[in-house]
């Protein structure tokens, strides 16, 4: 379904939304870095700013609670965190490098094993995404398979018109309900042109030879030219909308504490590292190889996507200048 | 404060100077490698490179944007980074002073360096956009308060005209002078705020030439010492051990601040320790190697007032 809203009538929605108890993450200025979290009335809403950190968080948070044990005398009693009470949340100005990320998380968290916390928060959003009429020489969505108005992963498309307010198209059944819940403030398109969308530079990566490549170079000279300069930050890996792996560990005393899930790199030396002091990955080469294999390789071979959707913050954070769409044109140039 | 631009005329010669240098040092086999600067595919990016080949000398530059302290490359955290025989190294004055303290504490000798100092105008603070130009605004706040724009003691410093620096704001003190005039609970607020924001990225240990340990305390298990979590008890723990770890030994080269993705003003903890340490021991980290650091080393007449 495909409707038109106001700009007035889209941060009065927000604001009825947030009146009526609805809970409303999106991007908003918090500190000097713009970051989704809450948005305590409309005008928090960020709408020319891709935030620091990415939109996993909604679903994969940076830190949670998984249980929490008390011991008291020789008995030891357990509390779940249940995973319902997770509140309804409607995540809005989600760019499309974000929205594209979350079905790719999706794949990874209800394999082989049904990740609660993630699918039960899951289940409880409705996205709705914004398409971008800006980027940076970062931004390289295009060049992996998507668009700044790509609508994968959103429930609702919103794409700025001429002139304000926003064309919404509804790309679920979350999404044609939220139209049809709040339709007194929905209009018809009147044909209004919408915004120019922004351009990335980066040409189109051919990620098919990318990965014949990497099928057949696991061992090669070129991860020590790419990589000797990683640094073995998570940087990287944090900022990422598609990385998503963690580590879990209780914490607290004998007596009582909890067990908690928080994120974790492959870049950290201590990823890999074994219980008998083996680290198969013992160079930090081996462990850049590792994010590229994984995201271009490994991924596919498994799921048949791309784990990348070249929202570009990982090369505006790496420490040391590394960049992942250069690094690609290098590979493919080799493959 | 209006924003004036900074001049940086100068870089192309210096690159020019650096790409002359480590030709002759390659060739004539005085150095086996050298770690310095080259261009990256954005539009003014930089990223270090290492070359042991004289045809790679013309991969060399030096800008505004070449922020990074190369002393990293240098230290036994990194010990994947080619290293036999003697290594060039391109280094600013601060992050000289790593290597000096990097000397001093046994992890480098000076015979197995061929410094090449770089003559400098102050870099980007940030290298979000790395083609910003280079203003009052835009440059790194440790280079409005650096008074060592020509590294001493090197192998080759490009000979170079610097220009006059325009008046730059001395953002540091005023902000140190700013937390101190505070409460100490107002303060604690303060950092209570900036450590929440942490992520345990962990980029501003990885970029800091003094943090070589081979273990971190925070990634060890058995037993835990730090709270691995991001949550507020590990993140505070974690920079309270970093800032002590550093006291007395960070050269200043800011490098944890601008790395930090959550934008947390690490290296103002780092100065305002630096000026403690000062004033209690007289010590500071220059360009004059020293077998004992202030903290590691006693003499009668130390401050002893905070023994009650």
């Amino acid at each position: 379904m495909q409707k038109q809203i106001t700009e007035a009538n889209f941060r009065l929605l927000l604001d009825s939304l947030l009146f009526k108890g609805q809970r409303v993450v999106g991007p908003r200025r918090s500190g000097g870095t713009v970051l989704y979290e809450p948005l305590a009335s409309a005008s928090d809403l960020v709408t020319d700013e891709l935030p620091r950190r990415s939109v996993k968080e909604a679903f994969f948070p940076v830190c949670e609670d998984l249980l929490e044990y008390r011991k008291e005398g020789q008995q030891v009693a357990l509390s779940d965190v249940t995973a319902e009470r997770f509140p309804e949340t409607v995540l809005i100005g989600v760019r499309p490098c974000d929205a594209a990320a979350v079905p790719v998380l999706d794949a990874v968290f209800s394999w082989d094993y049904k990740d609660q916390f993630f699918l039960e928060r899951r289940a409880r959003t409705t996205i709705i995404g914004l398409a971008c009429t800006s980027s940076d020489d970062a931004c390289f969505c295009s060049a992996v398979g998507l668009s700044p108005a790509d609508p994968k992963g959103a429930d609702l498309m919103l794409t700025p018109l001429v002139g304000g307010g926003f064309l919404v198209e509804s790309q679920s059944e979350k999404g044609e309900a939220f139209l049809e819940t709040w339709r007194d403030r929905f209009a018809e398109p009147d044909g209004t042109q919408t915004q120019a969308l922004a351009t990335p530079a980066t040409q189109p990566f051919d990620l098919k030879r990318i990965k014949a490549w990497l099928d057949d170079h696991f061992e090669d000279a070129a991860w020590d030219s790419i990589a000797t300069r990683c640094v073995g930050c998570g940087a990287c890996a944090f900022v990422c909308p598609a990385c998503h792996c963690f580590d879990i560990v209780d914490e607290g005393s004998e007596k009582g504490g909890k067990r908690r899930k928080f994120w974790d790199a492959c870049g950290f030396w201590k990823f890999t590292h074994h219980a008998s002091g083996h680290n198969p990955r013992d160079l930090q080469p081996k462990r850049y190889r590792n994010r590229i294999m994984h995201k271009f390789k490994y991924y596919d071979d498994k799921f048949g996507q791309t784990l990348c959707t070249g929202c570009g913050r990982c090369i505006r954070v790496c420490p040391v200048g590394i960049d992942i769409a250069g690094v690609l044109e290098e590979i493919q140039e080799k493959g | 404060m209006q924003s004036d631009t900074v001049d940086t005329s100068c870089h192309a010669a210096i690159a020019e100077a650096v790409r002359t240098e480590a030709r002759r040092i390659l060739s004539d086999g005085t150095v086996t490698a050298v770690i310095g600067y080259a261009a990256s595919r954005r539009k003014g990016s930089t990223q270090p490179i290492v070359i042991t080949s004289v045809d790679d000398a013309d991969k060399l530059i030096f800008s505004a944007a070449c922020v990074n302290n190369l002393a990293v490359y240098l230290t036994k955290a990194k010990k994947d980074v080619p290293r036999s025989g003697r290594i060039g190294v391109v280094v600013k004055s601060c992050d000289l002073k790593a290597l000096v303290g990097l000397m001093g504490e046994a992890q480098l000798k000076r015979e197995d360096l061929y410094l090449i100092g770089i003559p400098c105008t102050g870099v980007l603070g940030s290298v979000l956009q790395p083609a910003a130009l280079l203003t009052t605004a835009s440059i790194a706040s440790k280079c409005c308060e650096c008074t060592d724009r020509l590294p001493p003691g090197c192998d080759f410093v490009p000979s170079v005209q610097l220009p006059q620096q325009p008046r730059l704001e001395q953002r540091y003190t005023d902000e140190i002078a700013r937390l101190e005039a505070m409460s100490p609970a107002e303060r604690w607020e303060y950092w209570k705020e900036q450590f929440s924001k942490c992520i345990k990225c962990y980029a501003c240990r990885q970029v800091c030439p003094f943090c070589f340990c081979e273990q971190c305390l925070c990634d060890r298990n058995r037993p835990q010492m730090v709270e691995q979590t991001p949550r507020p008890a590990g993140n505070t723990a974690w920079h309270l051990v970093r800032a002590m770890h550093l006291a007395g030994r960070c050269a200043g080269c800011a490098e944890c601040e601008r790395v930090c993705p959550m934008d947390i003003p690490l290296n103002l903890l780092n100065r305002k320790m630096a000026r403690e340490l000062k004033e209690l021991f007289n010590s500071e980290a220059g360009f004059e190697v020293r077998d004992k650091g202030p903290l590691n080393s006693y003499q009668d007449d130390d401050d002893q007032s905070f023994i009650r």
